[in-house]
């Protein structure tokens, strides 16, 4: 066991954390040092959030042992790592939408005069941590109000009123815009200064180039290697991160446009997400649909299937314009939709993989007669498809909620398996599943494709995007703000229109 | 052959009977040794007799929460059917049908009734989206106030002769009618979920209605045959509750609501919808009769008997969340 330097801060040694069958972090040793910018570096489920929680004390560890200032804490709690000094800013903020941001900011901690509040205090003090923050927001507006910027600098503020020795911070510029990014790195560099350590989540290529010190990589629960940020090349952190070289992750899809399938004509959805949006997909083709988090382009591919009420614009399948799509008129039209959430939208849960598999097919001949269900024939037809998708566990009679990310996605993709479908609209389908599962999802897409049907692909994995699409169409603020193809699908050019106004921080898309 | 050896397993997976069926046995065993005449045959006929009424009503109980939801209102929708029904018997005696032809009146009466408080209950909670707590809790009231008030508060005397004798006195193979009614609806439920695209459909949106939405699964009307089907099996096991008191009563239904429901949820079904099964409340119905006739032999206070009855709903939800947390 290696001597604790005198200037780590904060250890983790061997660390591990289950939650029931699922092994979230397996043996990690991680070690912060005071002054440094350490970035954790992973794809979704890599393990970079359960190891940060362990570290703020949100959960306790399953195995392993955590150090603060080389004394080992036994029992963490979000007490203790406040009392400590270290203070967290996670994705999920800790606000009371009700209260005003002087109170926000002071929750739990305000200072008292005879056992009453003192709101005066509060306010002064509130004002005092945001201008020394440089933020520029009012102390007395209710936080429900505030932007999601807003919001993420309020949380900011909580985390940084009394000087923490360690700061978490967990993708803290998802929702900033330039300017605010701007302001919280001149603060990360002040608190670097002053030697508090900063563990900073990130996967945005440019910002761990603007800060890390050093770098973390995390994949499938593990710690594959901590390196100097000076000593490594983006190319070489995201092979760590995958696995991989990034040419074998994608298949090479040969791009055989046919008919068109599916257009819509200036559509545009209720709630304003989405304005005069138009497409055309074909037979034989992957159309990306890319854009930062809240561009519409979910919601737009949801009112595609009928999941958003739509205002205005037609929806055209084969010639046919459908007037007030439901999901079971687009099933029967042969589209299918698989949804960003999949436990929220698409899975039954405690229900099992037969029946999640096949019930997009449940009234279809092969699988009913009349009212009956022909079970022997959708046992057939799910055991063959949880051969074809390498469905883990192969028992079909296992509940969904005992699977894994990936093998739940390839559930939902069974769906489209079960009846005859040709037009396959994917809403993030790899979000949140390991690599293995991903290869499987993007080697089912280029045989859906190769078979002649045509794919809608909305992801906020740009990497993903660029090799898989023939064709991608960028959205921003809900509309419809480029295209692009051949030689102009490319990383600069789709940023470029991710960020359409004004010059902008070349952060990679969320 | 080795797939039904597979479904007659799953009945006891853990939740699914299997904890149920050992609370029966152990029930069974404390009151065998404390209460002498617990195990005679006579007392043994009566508890199946009377059971078979409280599978009934935790069979409908159990359907609607499988689409997670529940009713409230099953028993004064059960005291609404015993008045209307007696009272179209009586009224069909009065006009010189033959008892058979009364008899018929009153039963095709009675699920009819049944058929319309349910799809009330159904058409606000699937196509108005209301919850279903408001929606029976209210339907609740409103069965109540009609069985009283088409009744006048009295009972309904006068009815066909026939009625007690075949419903309740009748057997069939030497077993009661009540017993083989339950049987033969808890064998049709059991086809119905297990079997149909409608029981299939049941479970899926039970489970997650959105994503039975996004599936193409007509929600809505599934959702309101769950409550019409459960207010007809309601009706049924009104009938023969009827039959047995031989008269019609406006506050028949009186426990059943607490009683159905705390039977479905010893059984197995879950509040969260998506699971149970038609065998889960037959576990629920004998364990809380057994439960309520060993306390009736030991003078135990019905008052108490109350009491017991809620604390054992509580500890069984509590076990269920428990089950679900690990």
């Amino acid at each position: 066991m290696s001597t604790v330097p005198s200037t780590c801060i904060l250890e983790t040694r061997s660390i591990g954390k289950r939650f029931d069958a699922t092994i979230a972090l397996q043996d990690v040793d991680f070690d912060l040092k005071s002054g440094e910018v350490h970035v954790l570096f992973g794809e979704n489920g890599a393990g970079k959030s359960t190891l940060i929680n362990l570290m703020a004390g949100t959960f306790g560890a399953t195995k392993g042992e955590l150090y603060f200032n080389g004394e080992q804490i036994h029992h963490s709690t979000p007490a203790v790592a406040r009392h400590l000094g270290i203070s967290a800013v996670f994705q999920e903020f800790s606000l009371v939408p009700q209260l005003t941001v002087a109170e926000n900011i002071f929750l739990g901690r305000e200072p008292a005069r005879y056992g009453f509040i003192d709101g005066l205090k509060i306010d002064a003090g509130a004002r005092r941590i945001l201008k020394a923050l440089d933020f520029s927001i009012d102390t007395t507006r209710i936080v429900g109000d505030l932007s999601r910027a807003e919001q993420q600098m309020v949380e900011i503020a909580k985390a940084l009123l009394i000087e923490p020795r360690v700061l978490i911070l967990d993708e803290p510029t998802a929702s900033l815009t330039e300017a605010e990014t701007e302001i919280l790195f001149r603060n990360i560099a002040r608190l670097k200064a002053a030697g508090v350590g900063i563990i900073y989540v990130s996967h945005r290529m440019p910002e761990i180039r603007a800060l890390a010190d050093r770098i973390t990589v995390l994949r499938d629960g593990r710690k594959i290697a901590t390196v100097d940020a000076s000593r490594v090349s983006d190319d070489e952190l995201v092979a760590l991160m995958v696995g991989r070289q990034m040419d074998q992750l994608f298949p090479n899809v040969p791009c055989r446009p046919g008919r068109v399938r599916l257009s819509a004509h200036n559509l545009s959805i209720a709630q304003g997400d989405v304005r005069d949006a138009s497409i055309t997909l074909r037979a034989g083709e992957i159309v990306g649909v890319g854009g930062l988090v809240g561009c519409g382009k979910s919601e737009f591919v949801r009112a595609l299937f009928g999941l958003e009420p739509l205002l205005a614009g037609d929806i055209i399948i084969d010639g046919q314009t459908i007037d007030n799509p439901t999901p079971a008129d687009m099933l029967a039209r042969k589209v299918c939709y698989f949804p960003a959430d999949r436990n929220a939208e698409g899975l039954a849960l405690p229900r099992n993989i037969i029946e999640n598999s096949s019930v997009t097919a449940i009234s279809t001949e092969t699988l009913s007669r009349g009212p009956f269900l022909r079970k022997a024939s959708e046992r057939r037809m799910v055991d063959r498809i949880i051969e074809q998708l390498t469905i883990k566990p192969r028992q079909g009679g296992e509940r969904v909620s005992s699977l894994s990310g990936g093998n739940r996605q390839k559930v939902m993709l069974a769906r489209g398996l079960v009846r005859p479908t040709e037009i396959f609209l994917f809403d993030e389908p790899t979000v949140g599943i390991d690599v293995g599962a991903k290869l499987d999802v993007y080697k089912t897409i280029g045989n859906l494709v190769e078979a002649g049907h045509a794919v809608l692909l909305v992801s906020s994995d740009l990497t993903e995007l660029l090799h898989l699409s023939h064709r991608m169409i960028v959205f921003k603020g809900g509309r419809i703000v480029g295209e692009l193809e051949g030689a102009r699908l490319n990383e600069n050019e789709a940023l470029s229109l991710f960020f359409a106004d004004g010059p902008v921080l070349k952060a990679a898309a969320e | 052959m080795l797939e039904l050896a597979a479904r007659s397993r799953n009945i006891f997976k853990p939740g699914q009977g299997k904890t149920p069926a050992l609370l029966v046995l152990m029930l069974v065993a404390l009151f065998s040794v404390t209460q002498s005449n617990f195990l005679s045959t006579g007392n043994i006929s009566n508890v199946a007799i009377q059971s078979s009424y409280l599978i009934i009503f935790a069979l409908a109980q159990t359907y609607v929460m499988i689409v997670r939801g529940f009713d409230l209102s099953i028993g004064s929708t059960v005291s609404l059917i015993s008045v209307a029904s007696s009272m179209a018997m009586s009224h069909a005696l009065g006009l010189g049908f033959s008892p058979a032809m009364a008899i018929s009146s009153g039963v095709i009466t009675g699920i009819a009734i049944g058929l319309v408080v349910g799809l009330i209950n159904g058409v606000f909670v699937a196509v108005f989206r209301l919850n279903p707590f408001i929606v029976t809790l209210a339907t609740m009231n409103i069965c109540l106030g009609l069985a009283s008030s088409i009744s006048n508060g009295f009972q309904i005397f006068n009815l066909p002769d026939g009625l007690n004798a075949t419903f309740y006195q009748g057997s069939i193979l030497g077993i009661p009618v009540p017993v083989v009614a339950a049987f033969v609806l808890v064998g049709l439920i059991h086809v119905v979920l297990t079997q149909m695209k409608i029981g299939r459909s049941s479970y899926i949106l039970g489970a997650n209605p959105q994503a039975a939405f996004v599936a193409g699964i007509p929600v809505t009307s599934y959702l309101l045959l769950a409550y019409a089907l459960c207010s007809a099996l309601a009706a049924c096991g009104a009938i023969l509750l009827t039959a047995r008191t031989g008269s019609g009563e406006p506050n028949l239904g009186g426990n059943l609501m607490l009683e159905s429901i705390a039977a479905a949820v010893v059984g197995g079904a879950s509040l969260r919808g998506g699971s149970g099964s038609a065998f889960t409340p037959v576990f629920g119905a004998v364990f809380i009769t057994i439960l309520s006739n060993g306390m009736n032999l030991s003078r135990i206070d019905g008052y108490i008997q109350q009491m017991i009855l809620g604390a054992i709903i509580i500890c069984t939800a509590f076990g269920e969340y428990k089950g679900r947390g690990s």
